[in-house]
């Protein structure tokens, strides 16, 4: 077991004017093997049928795969159970898969998708593919050792179509997908962010209104980087150095929020609380510094902001451009959390804080823990580990 | 002399941020910026009475409505 992770993020843009997007992406973790199965299918045609073909695909392959089953026996029982197309005679969902094993390597297996993209060390770096006929189907097979910073795009072929015969002759081919990606290597972004910047491409090469289905899954291999965050005094007042001597013996960065919890924090450490005056152009709390902490903002108000990107982040993203450079409590915590982070561990303090009780303010204690919950769910979406413990 | 504002969650909601930017222009305006130090601090524990203010260690209640009053009675009357 290394230190590594994959950090993946996946969307479609569906065609224009249909309700429903004929590709479909799973992502199942098996337990058993340590290992993540991630499917793209892309059904033929386009609204419901092909919706019903890609689903069925990407929920066999990956559910048979994460059984641990071989792929032969995965691809017939794919044929055999799509239904036949009245129109066309064929039963037929291209797909991609990829199974991560162990963060050590990964197994890919291609049918008819555009191939899979790896750009390692910053240039293209073709998989060493096998071919395998399984049913009259060419199935292309590779395995590669990961590397940290690899970047594996998958895609369906309405990325390499985007802007056929207007924008472009040929479509965006593959080939400049692959220098247009190659550029956002050394930035640090995160899979979400690399995969939004590639379907907004597309978008804009159809004009806004895509001739295909068209998705994109991007997975990002990165080191583990754990992170902490306390909120809130412990309920009982002499579990204070307890909960944070845990706190701070933990691996990783240290965030600390809560005007009280910081108090506690500083005084646990012996260094002074030098809280800022910075407004920092947003609605949240300016933040504080302790030697020693990473980040100290304030409570309730900021993890509610901080909530509400995270919902946003994993809907359609709209607030990055808030939160990806602001210097004010909420943008810092979120970059800490949503991009920095793959394991988080929540120290939550149970205590009632008096003032908070009154009616007319918009915060009070069950306001807090359904926060601190809920944002926990969100940052599990996104794929990290999250461990809470109460105090 | 020294000011300090609580900018916790409590005196937030109670317009702690007002409070601040009121205090700073009118240190502007009446030239004290020698004079006068503006902190933050996070939660004195009397977070019902926010918004929460000591002028060199005296704690005042502040609301967005009275810094003005507040600063030319207990500010500028001391210096």
């Amino acid at each position: 077991m290394n230190n590594l992770c994959a950090d993946i993020g996946y969307n479609s843009l569906i065609k224009y004017g249909e309700q429903l997007c004929g590709d479909h992406i799973d992502v199942v973790d098996c337990d058993s093997e340590n290992a993540q199965i991630l499917v793209l299918a892309d059904g033929l045609g386009s609204g419901v049928k092909a919706n019903i073909l890609s689903t069925l695909t990407a929920k066999i392959l990956s559910t048979m795969m994460s059984q641990g089953l071989c792929i032969d026996d995965c691809v017939k029982t794919v044929a055999q159970t799509l239904p036949v197309c009245k129109e066309r005679g064929v039963a037929y969902s291209t797909f991609t898969v990829i199974k991560l094993i162990g963060n050590d390597e990964a197994e890919i297996t291609e049918y008819d998708n555009p191939p899979v993209i790896l750009i390692r060390d910053g240039k293209n770096y073709e998989l060493p593919r096998s071919v395998r006929n399984i049913d009259g189907k060419d199935i292309y097979y590779s395995k590669i050792d990961l590397k940290e910073g690899d970047i594996f795009i998958a895609m369906s072929d309405g990325c390499i179509h985007a802007g056929v015969g207007e924008k472009l002759n040929f479509g965006w081919e593959r080939k400049d997908i692959i220098s247009y990606m190659e550029t956002f290597y050394s930035v640090g972004f995160t899979a979400k962010t690399l995969n939004t910047i590639l379907l907004d491409e597309c978008n804009s090469l159809y004009a806004g209104m895509p001739g295909d289905d068209t998705s994109a899954m991007t997975v990002l291999i990165r080191k583990r980087c754990p992170m902490n965050l306390l909120i809130g005094p412990p309920s009982n007042y002499d579990d204070r150095s307890k909960m944070m001597s845990l706190f701070f013996s933990k691996e990783g960065k240290h965030i600390v929020c809560g005007g009280s919890t910081s108090n506690i924090a500083a005084e646990y450490l012996g260094k002074p609380l030098k809280p800022k005056l910075e407004f920092e152009d947003s609605d949240v709390p300016p933040i504080a510094e302790i030697e020693g902490v990473d980040l100290v903002t304030e409570g309730v108000i900021t993890i509610n902001k901080v909530l509400t990107y995270a919902k946003d982040y994993l809907k359609d993203n709209e607030s990055y451009s808030d939160w990806s450079y602001k210097r004010d409590g909420a943008s810092l915590i979120a970059r800490m959390l949503f991009e920095e982070a793959t394991d988080i561990n929540f120290f939550v303090g149970r205590a009632v804080n008096p003032a908070h009780q009154n009616p007319a303010l918009p915060i009070n204690f069950n306001i807090k823990m359904q926060l601190v919950g809920e944002l926990a769910d969100c940052l599990k979406k996104m794929g990290k580990r999250i461990k809470v413990s109460y105090f | 002399m020294k000011i300090t504002i609580c900018i916790g969650s409590s005196c937030h909601l109670k317009g702690s941020r007002q409070v601040v930017e009121t205090l700073r222009s009118l240190i502007e305006q009446n030239d004290l910026k020698d004079k006068i130090e503006l902190g933050g601090v996070f939660c004195m524990g009397k977070c019902q009475q926010g918004v929460c203010v000591t002028v060199d260690g005296e704690f005042f209640s502040v609301t967005p409505d009275t810094v003005k009053t507040f600063f030319r009675d207990n500010v500028q009357a001391k210096l």
